[in-house]
């Protein structure tokens, strides 16, 4: 039994060392003495354990699926794939925070405390076998996520988005926990795959609660991906929090709450399931009503930051299209798009950080003639900008492609259609930005400050993928195609 | 042998390079950097002419190779008669037009390493064979567009290049949706995204959903690439952003823009929307052929009413746009030949506008016929430049269709194709070639004609440089109207393989 548990523990490595990571950086930073230090050491330590935990994440990538802790955790390569993009996102994320002035120093090691935090939550998220690690990761997840929104203390409005996103946060787990109540109640079993089997069996009443409960448990998900209609807190919390914290919250949350959704909708849609008509025509809607707000909302925006905050809501309805097919190549969609997304979003918010720290602002002004005063970043924003509105030779475009032929393939055309008019209206806004970086003039000669040689050569390090799985997307896509074959 | 067209399209890429690589200082050597690579591509085009065989209508100088294995996305690219034509017409027009941009200042590095990447597009465009590398270069090519409009424009120039821009993705994006679905309408197959595959009218009887409503498969996505290729040509009511584009673009732009990118959206109706969905194309001909009629004499008349030169010129154009519609919808060889040779003949008559006007405006820093505030721009030219008004004159008559002159041919042939299936339409749109000599004409004698307007006094007539790039397209007006065979026999084959296509429907 005890020989069982280590056995599996191995399968666990990635988790454990991040749990390590955590606790010894709470030690690390109560041992800095001078409190305006640059916390240096604790980020490179950071990041050489993260990438540790990335590497162990790559070993498991070929293991077979395999439930461990009874049953409680799946490791397969689908979660392992998620937490790849998570770890990556987390490490992008604690790397900008270093330079970022958004976060004070003496919270610079809090940034990498809670990030890796919230990432534990994430990847127990994408893991989850059961309704209970699914809830214990939700809110890992949550709470530290509150805390990290409002990192800027002296500002009332960073202050505001810890506020409302605990307040919401706490009303949609607990909706989300009724639900589980209920499933609890109707199957008398939280683990997932127990449900799945019993779902195509369900009539009359049971089915009815299984219906309203089902949709319930997805607010706790919809909440976290923030899609309609349950985006509100979005533009708040991503506004108010400091750069770094609004890009990490672009990425993991979003992530694990995707890998969530994605085998959540797995369980209640197995073969011959009778909610399937239900919950495929739930997310057609919600997936075109989210895309179709953040990117109508994002046309008004006069702050970068507010921009690209919405634009993900864009982004994320395109992916839960994803789901909508059921199929593999659905999830090796998702996959694909999460990755990119994942690189384009990291680009965006460090150019985007850096420019506000020199600034103090982060409106479309500072962008002005950017391409005069430092060129290379201007066209590897503008190329980002491009990307993230799926224009060709860039990843962006091959992501919203497969997204397209999955929808297509099942010959969703209504939904196509809704999402051709939405790439649109995206590019229209990514072209304001990148419009005013190169046509604009800019008011005056002074060198950009921040791009430090480091810093340029972690953007450029971070283009490169955006710019090859643009073009030599074969090996990407097997990849995904590897990680969505293991889902059930 | 097949390579050449491969070095034709990587060529211009290879030279973009070779720019960014040079410093910025260095000026004349980004120049002749430029010339160097397109005089290549043009020698290659010509070499490419010589050795093309134009008795089959298959696809020549053929190269596939695999990309996507997945999806079964290829590397695929040829060229038949017709794209052998535009290939020529893009090689010409980029030559001139690198000659032409010998007077750009600002940021001469951005502007031709953006040129060539644009040729290279372009190119990409006419030879692709592969739904997705089509796809990708036609929307690839959006960006060098975008920014040299956007940075090299007029006053009004971010306006122009976003329109530009999102009217163009508006279409292409519908058309991706268009391409997917044919792609798994033909099964997911090796050639589920090669373009000559799907031609022949396979997709008849297919029914699609959307919306809840059954709509037959060819009907609904011929539209979706009708959307696409529409924008482009521009056909009314499509056509508002050209102008805009037009005028704010600088002179070489607008050439290219006028020359061999409006030719995208014809070339598409050739080789995709026409060739794949034959059913359709026939059965909404008249719609076809009506809003090419509109677009012919809408167009002549926004070109009547204009004030300033480039605009009127790009409203000729979409008049003249008009007119390949006309000659497509007629599906007979003759209004098919007249469409093709109107598209290489619009090309070259067009440029030569633009280029004249750029002339012009290089002296007189404005494009009024009359000012806005009711004074003559120009006035009495041709007492000034004896060489600019020769010139101006062969283009002028070539673009209104003067007998002996290129348009004339393409346009005739058009009459012909379309007189018996549409007669009332080919009826009015004589009307539009009427109008059109009538503005054209009315343009001429108000600034060549009459007293000579002071402020034209120190105006210098064209330099060798002007009028040595002006030689080819003059040489093309004059002798592809006397003698069009060289063009005709090229294309013969593959519009005869189109025409035959389509009479089965």
């Amino acid at each position: 039994m005890i020989d069982q548990l280590f056995g599996f523990l191995g399968y666990y490595i990635p988790e454990v060392i991040c749990i390590v990571l955590m606790t010894t950086l709470l030690v690390a930073e109560s041992s800095v003495k001078d409190e305006h230090a640059p916390r240096t050491k604790i980020h490179v330590y950071t990041q050489i354990v993260l990438g540790i935990v990335l590497i162990s994440l790559f070993q498991n990538l070929g293991e077979k699926p395999l439930h461990i802790f009874h049953n409680a955790v799946t490791i397969d390569p689908f979660s392992t794939l998620m937490k790849i993009i998570m770890v990556v996102g987390t490490m992008g994320t604690v790397f900008l925070s270093h330079s970022s002035k958004d976060i004070y120093t003496n919270l610079k090691s809090e940034f990498s405390i809670m990030a890796v935090g919230v990432l534990i939550g994430g990847m127990l998220l994408a893991s989850a076998n059961n309704m209970l690690t699914f809830y214990l990761g939700l809110e890992t997840l949550s709470i530290l996520s509150y805390v990290m929104s409002s990192f800027k203390r002296d500002e009332s409005t960073s202050t505001e988005a810890g506020m409302k996103y605990v307040l919401y946060g706490g009303l949609s787990a607990g909706v989300s926990l009724f639900g589980i109540s209920h499933l609890y109640g109707v199957f008398g079993s939280i683990q997932f795959g127990e449900i799945a089997r019993q779902v195509p069996g369900l009539e009359g009443i049971n089915l009815a609660i299984v219906l309203v409960s089902s949709v319930l448990f997805f607010v706790g998900v919809g909440y976290k991906i923030s899609v309609f209609p349950f985006h509100m807190w979005t533009p708040d919390v991503y506004q108010g929090a400091p750069i770094p914290v609004t890009s990490f919250f672009a990425i993991v949350p979003k992530m694990a709450g995707l890998a969530t959704l994605v085998r959540v909708s797995f369980v209640f849609l197995s073969e011959g399931s009778p909610l399937t008509v239900s919950w495929v025509g739930l997310i057609l809607v919600i997936a075109a009503m989210t895309m179709t707000v953040g990117n109508v909302t994002a046309i008004g925006q006069t702050s970068v930051k507010r921009m690209l905050a919405f634009s993900s809501i864009g982004h994320v309805g395109m992916m839960i299209l994803g789901i909508v097919v059921m199929n593999e190549s659905g999830v090796q969609a998702i996959l694909f798009y999460g990755i990119v997304y994942m690189f384009m979003t990291l680009i965006a918010f460090y150019i985007t950080s850096h420019l506000s720290d020199m600034y103090g602002t982060d409106s479309y002004d500072v962008f002005r003639g950017l391409v005069y005063k430092h060129p290379l970043m201007a066209i590897i924003m503008a190329s980002v900008l491009f990307s993230l509105a799926g224009i060709p030779p860039f990843s962006g475009f091959v992501a919203k492609f497969n997204m397209f032929a999955v929808v297509i393939e099942k010959k969703h055309y209504g939904i196509a259609i809704v999402a051709a008019f939405n790439s649109v209206i995206a590019l229209y806004y990514y072209m304001k930005l990148a419009k005013t970086m190169i046509f604009g003039q800019a008011d005056g000669e002074e060198k950009v400050l921040g791009f430090t040689p480091l810093n340029q050569a972690v953007i450029i390090a971070l283009f490169i993928p955006v710019l090859f799985l643009g073009v030599f997307w074969d090996s990407a896509m097997a990849l995904a195609g590897n990680a969505s074959l293991f889902i059930k | 042998m097949n390579g050449i067209l491969n070095w034709i399209l990587w060529l211009p890429i290879i030279g973009m390079v070779g720019i960014i690589l040079t410093p910025k200082a260095k000026e004349n050597v980004i120049r002749m950097m430029t010339l160097v690579t397109t005089s290549i591509t043009l020698i290659l085009s010509i070499l490419l002419y010589l050795k093309f065989d134009t008795s089959t209508a298959d696809m020549q100088f053929v190269t596939k190779l695999p990309w996507i294995s997945q999806f079964h996305i290829n590397y695929f690219i040829g060229i038949d008669g017709i794209t052998m034509l535009m290939t020529f017409l893009n090689a010409l027009l980029f030559f001139i037009c690198t000659l032409s941009s010998w007077t750009v200042t600002k940021n001469i590095k951005a502007y031709f390493a953006l040129l060539l990447m644009l040729q290279s597009t372009v190119f990409g465009v006419f030879f692709s064979l592969d739904f997705f590398l089509f796809y990708v270069y036609w929307e690839v090519m959006l960006l060098p567009m975008f920014f040299l409009i956007g940075i090299w424009g007029g006053e009004n120039r971010e306006y122009a290049a976003i329109k530009f821009f999102l009217y163009t993705f508006f279409g292409s994006i519908f058309m991706l949706v268009g391409i997917i679905a044919l792609y798994y309408a033909s099964g997911k197959g090796v050639d589920s995204f090669n373009i000559l595959a799907h031609q022949g009218g396979k997709f008849t009887e297919l029914q699609v959903n959307v919306f809840g409503k059954s709509f037959s498969f060819e009907h609904l996505f011929f539209w979706f690439m009708f959307l696409g290729f529409a924008i482009k040509v521009p056909v009314f009511p499509f056509h508002t952003w050209l102008p805009h584009a037009h005028v704010q673009a600088p002179t070489a732009v607008s050439v290219i823009l006028a020359g061999v990118l409006l030719k995208m959206g014809t070339y598409g109706f050739l080789r995709i929307a026409f060739p794949i969905f034959p059913q359709a194309a026939v059965e909404y001909s008249t719609i076809i052929a009506v809003l090419g009629l509109i677009s012919v004499i809408y167009g002549a008349f926004c070109a009547m009413a204009q004030d300033d030169v480039k605009k009127l010129i790009a409203y000729s154009s979409v008049s003249h746009m008009g007119f390949v519609m006309l000659g497509l919808s007629a599906m007979t060889t003759q209004g098919m030949n007249g469409a093709v040779l109107q598209m290489f003949n619009h090309g070259t008559s067009t440029a030569m506008m633009f280029l004249l006007i750029g002339i012009l405006y290089e002296r007189s820093h404005h494009r009024w016929i009359v000012k806005p505030d009711g004074s003559k721009g120009y006035g009495g030219l041709s007492t000034k430049l004896p060489k600019y008004t020769t010139v101006f004159i062969i283009g002028m008559f070539a673009s209104l269709g003067l007998p002996g002159l290129s348009g004339f041919i393409s346009e005739a042939l058009i009459f012909l194709g379309i007189y018996e299936k549409f007669t009332t339409i080919t009826v009015i749109a004589v009307v539009g070639l009427l109008i059109g000599a009538a503005y054209l004409l009315w343009m001429f004698k108000r600034m060549f004609f009459g007293e000579v307007n002071p402020e034209t006094e120190d105006y210098e007539d064209m330099n060798a440089r002007e009028v040595f790039y002006m030689i080819p397209l003059c040489i093309c007006v004059i002798v592809f109207g006397i003698f069009p065979s060289p063009l005709l026999n090229v294309m013969k084959a593959s519009v005869g393989q189109l025409v035959d296509l389509l009479s089965k429907y």
